[in-house]
């Protein structure tokens, strides 16, 4: 119990401290207007640093800090590498070194073949034909280029409500005391870091930052009296910030991984007094979770599974949901090893992707803004890829029994084989009904009931996959190792349904969620199990 | 002699192949090939378009098939575990609900109505177009004015191309019109050129350039008279360009009005702002240019003048659909060949009569008018992103109605739903709204198959939990 209670305050200490931010933050908590909501200016910066540089921070500065020197003084970035170009055939045409991954803004825009690309680009714009991985790059760099110069010339950077209308005024708009008290936050946020940067004492810091503080407040104060009501909405400000800095699931993940360590103790070891433990760690991790999801969920005001990244958040958590019923029920062990061992991993893979799996909060495309329908939808059908995410796992520990030697582990496997049924039991359960309320929110917001839209027919060919598993299970042709081998072969299925239709067939109606990357690392997960089960099915007859 | 068959042997037989349609190896067949069939048709959207993949592979003989083999399968299982006892509860409902499903697909798709509908800001429309029907309508006159249709034929080019060793034809009263090519994804490009022989009934065809150095206008286009005596007109949004006969006074807008002469001259008359007075009048010839005397300093210049134009298409073929690309069909008649484009009209002419035929989607005629009497579009703050649009529509006995996004109109068996919108790309100003437009009466059947298989898996769950509880543990 006292290292519940440890963790317990730990946590709490992490959250008060959170709350309280440290001077010099207060520039974070200004409200800035960008795609399409007010977003707090920590979440601005990190975003634009993400588009140009690919990463929330540069030489160890701050996103907050170098997003502010980039208008401040443009000059001074002319030759700092800060735009990430991965694409090869992009180097090619540029003449730039293909090992080099960052580049000036010298080296990129003021080459004499950028010109041509950016009419290449045009014309493919309005040939209308879908994007190719180059054209997509070639976006990725003008939008790049575009960031920046909007950044610097002050036209990106939104920050007072109008009078009249809802755009709002940026940097480059302000005038009188509005452009006075603007000027009177750079002048202090470089004193500021001009302060850090010759490393001067701790007070000496400390006043520094109180001062940008005060002239932060003093530019909200103006900014607020142009537009109160447009200008109130600090909770939600506040809220994100915290978001931002909290990692809320990035902790969940953690305590996952040390619950499934109990796990594995109380399962391979047979050490059933771990068990509570492992509950305990996995609550805990499961709170955390809820509570990121929550914090989403509050900030958009919508259920967070509109992208890949948030539906693979949410499947994670289903997957802990589903794995902690299933251990409730027949207590297995192996199930909520499962479970938690594979929500940990989603996360971990949720977190370290951001370019694939965007965390950004965005706002909806029109044609989703049905909450009532998208939350149960949506969230029905990527709830049973939870189930059978649980079964996919499962299988893989089964095969690695399987290689370990079969004779030995008989009784573990029969277990194994037995969670994998009910996890595609529970996942056909979700998902039939998911088709079906997919298929009466197409009928009533489109007019058509089934339409064989890819996104619904990949949903479809998953589902008849698992239901041809179980009826091959019924006919007794599937055993032990058929069942495990199905939980993970079948699995692919739902992969391309879930990131195949979007990532790599890139057609149809549910194009809202369409991006580019990740294919050649997906596509080797998936090949490495089919090897992995050819492999196990291969040392089993030996 | 054929011997009957001994019922006792009939009946063997008959439970063989009951055996063998219930059979589970027959189910997870029927179910992995249903799966590999709708997986192709993925495979062709993502290369093709959707339209593509239904053509070739949701609706073809080959799915169908699988899909009626599915159907034999689920009502043999259900036979064979005849007489039903309790624990068949939610296999009997999942396979019921399935069936039930499938029949409304059938009835959706056999009776219902799938079609879109675009109406301008302002204006009203009671056409729907049925995008994957198309039809091929043959008109003639002897006069020009008054036309009786010959030939109305449903065609479908995609699956089934017309060429040259196998045309289509369509028997005219002065020979044959034969549609011998067809391309399913091309850019077409307009171009006007001369007729060899010159017949008296085509309308003149005039390439124009406008132009001002300073403020760097340029335009150049066609316009090209349907018929003689036809007006035809470009708008470039300062002033109007027309072809065609010019009124006796203006009306009060910048003007001019080109008017193919006797001969092979081309008169032209300028009318001004705020005037119904012409400001100025005269003649021009190819290749000259005049300023027509308005208070902006633009030039017109006449860089091709036809008394007589005929129209066709330069094609550029692509290997797949892009939103620019559409479908076209060549025809020859008397010798001579040209191109149709898909929802375009030609003329053919003969010595005494002259054809129209038009290729194009079907339209039904909805029986009443929508009426657009405004459309609006919100945009998430500060962006141009669309949030949510909405369409004011009137139509009869109900009067106003709003359609948005997800709320659509229930009206006389029809349920019309806004789809998307049109705006003129230069001020982002919304042009039109499309509705998709549809009858469906198997829904309610649909609906009641999903529901019975929600019951049925819901049941395994209660029968599970029954099952489990009765063993010991």
């Amino acid at each position: 119990m006292k290292r519940l209670q440890i963790i317990l305050l730990l946590l709490l200490s992490l959250m008060v401290c959170s709350a309280f931010a440290a001077p010099g933050e207060a520039l974070r908590y200004l409200p800035v207007q960008n795609s399409g909501r007010i977003k707090p200016y920590d979440t601005f910066a990190k975003e634009m640093l993400e588009i140009v540089y690919g990463k929330p921070s540069f030489e160890g500065r701050g996103a907050t800090e170098i997003i502010l020197t980039w208008m401040l003084s443009p000059t001074a970035w002319e030759n700092k590498k800060i735009f990430e170009v991965r694409n090869h055939e992009v180097l090619k045409a540029l003449k730039l070194p293909l090992e080099q991954r960052y580049f000036a803004g010298q080296e990129l825009f003021a080459n004499e073949q950028f010109q041509m690309l950016q009419q290449e680009l045009q014309a493919k714009r309005d040939s209308k034909e879908k994007f190719t991985p180059y054209f997509q790059a070639l976006q990725r760099l003008e939008n790049q280029l575009g960031v920046f110069r909007g950044i610097a010339g002050g036209h990106m950077l939104n920050i007072v409500p109008p009078k009249e209308g809802t755009t709002w005024l940026s940097v480059a708009d302000l005038q009188g005391p509005q452009q006075e008290a603007f000027m009177g936050l750079t002048k202090s946020f470089v004193d500021y870091i001009g302060a850090i940067a010759q490393g001067v004492s701790k007070e000496q810091a400390t006043t520094a930052g109180q001062a940008l503080d005060e002239s932060v407040l003093k530019f909200r104060e103006v900014a607020k009296s142009n537009n109160p009501e447009l200008y109130s909405n600090d909770a939600k400000i506040n809220t994100e910030v915290h978001y931002n800095h909290f990692h809320p699931f990035r902790w969940a993940y953690i305590l996952y991984m040390l619950a499934s360590i109990m796990l594995l103790l109380v399962w391979s070891m047979d050490k059933p007094n771990l068990m509570k433990f492992a509950w305990i760690l996995a609550g805990l991790g499961f709170v955390l979770h809820t509570y990121g999801f929550g914090v989403r969920m509050y900030l958009m005001d919508r259920a967070p599974v509109t992208n890949m990244y948030e539906t693979v958040v949410w499947m994670s958590w289903g997957a802990v949901v589903f794995s902690g019923v299933l251990e409730i029920i027949y207590k297995f062990r192996v199930v909520f090893f499962a479970g938690t061992l594979g929500a940990m991993v989603a996360l971990i893979i949720a977190d370290s992707a951001p370019a694939v799996l965007d965390p950004s909060l965005q706002p909806l495309e029109a044609v989703l803004r049905s909450n009532y329908w998208l939350t149960i939808h949506v969230m029905t059908i990527t709830i049973s890829y939870a189930a059978f995410f649980l079964a996919f796992i499962l299988g893989d520990i089964g095969l690695i029994y399987y290689i370990k030697g079969e004779e030995k582990y008989q009784a573990k496997l029969q277990i194994i084989a037995t969670s994998v049924y009910r996890a595609m039991q529970i996942g056909i359960a979700f998902l039939a009904p998911g088709i079906i309320l997919g298929g009466i929110w197409a009928d009533y917001s489109w007019g058509r009931f089934w339409g064989w839209d890819p996104k619904e027919t990949w949903a479809l060919i998953a589902l008849l996959g698992y239901l041809a598993v179980l009826h091959g299970r019924l006919g007794g042709w599937f055993k032990n190792f058929g069942m495990i081998a199905a939980g993970v072969i079948t699995f692919s299925l739902v992969i391309m349904a879930w990131y195949g239709v979007n990532f790599v067939l890139g057609a149809g109606l549910h194009t809202y969620g369409f991006g580019a990357g990740g294919v050649e690392y997906v596509g080797a997960i998936v090949l490495a199990h089919f090897l992995l089960v050819v492999y196990a099915s291969i040392v089993r007859k030996k | 002699m054929l011997q009957p068959i001994p019922k006792s042997k009939f009946k063997a037989y008959l439970r063989a192949t009951i055996k063998f349609l219930s059979s589970l190896k027959l189910a997870v067949i029927v179910i992995l090939s249903i799966a590999t069939v709708v997986a192709v048709g993925t495979f062709v959207e993502a290369k093709l378009d959707a339209a593509a993949a239904r053509k070739l592979v949701y609706n073809t003989f080959w799915m169908y098939s699988v899909m009626g083999l599915l159907a034999i399968n689920l009502i043999a299982v259900m036979v064979d575990r005849w007489p039903w006892k309790a624990r068949h509860t939610s296999f009997v409902l999942a396979h019921i609900g399935i069936l039930v499903l499938m029949a409304g697909s059938i009835i959706t798709q056999r009776y219902g109505l799938d079609g879109s509908l675009r109406v301008a800001v302002g204006g009203q429309s009671q056409y729907v177009i049925l995008p994957s029907e198309t039809d091929v309508l043959v008109y003639t006159t002897f006069d020009g004015d008054r036309y009786t249709k010959l030939a109305e034929k449903p065609v479908d080019f995609y699956l089934n191309p017309p060429t040259a060793e196998k045309p289509m034809v369509v028997a005219g009263y002065t020979g044959e019109i034969k549609f011998v090519d067809f391309k399913p994804y091309v850019i077409p490009a307009r171009k006007v050129t001369a007729p060899k022989e010159l017949n008296g009934r085509r309308g003149a065809g005039l390439r124009f350039q406008i132009q001002n150095q300073n403020i760097k206008v340029n335009v150049i286009e066609w316009l090209v008279q349907l018929r003689p005596n036809h007006l035809v007109t470009h708008d470039f949004g300062p002033a109007k360009l027309h072809l065609g006969p010019a009124p006796e006074k203006g009306n009060g807008v910048n003007e001019i009005f080109f008017t193919p002469q006797a001969g092979g001259d081309l008169k032209y008359v300028v009318y001004q702002k705020d005037s119904e007075k012409p400001l100025k009048t005269g003649s021009l010839k190819e290749g000259e240019v005049f300023n027509p005397g308005w208070k902006m300093p633009i030039e017109v210049r006449a860089l091709r003048y036809l008394p007589e134009a005929e129209e066709d298409w330069d094609l550029q073929e692509r290997e797949a659909p892009t939103p620019l690309t559409t479908s076209a069909v060549k025809l020859t008649f008397n010798g001579q060949e040209q191109w149709l484009i898909l929802n375009d009209t030609i003329k053919l002419f003969s010595n005494d009569i002259v054809y129209v035929v038009s290729y194009g989607n079907r339209r039904i005629d909805l029986g009443f008018p929508i009426k657009l009497t405004k459309f609006t579009m919100d945009r998430y703050q500060g962006t141009n992103k669309a949030m949510e649009y909405k369409s004011n529509v009137e139509v009869p006995d109900l009067g106003g109605h709003l359609i948005s996004m997800n709320e659509p109109l229930k009206y006389r068996g029809f349920t019309i739903y806004q789809a998307s919108f049109e705006e003129n790309p230069n001020t982002g100003e919304p042009t039109a709204s499309v509705f998709s437009v549809n009858q469906d009466p198997g829904r309610w059947i649909k609906y009641l198959g999903s529901l019975i298989i929600s019951l049925g898996i819901i049941m395994l769950f209660y029968f599970k939990k029954k099952a489990n509880k009765g063993k010991p543990s």
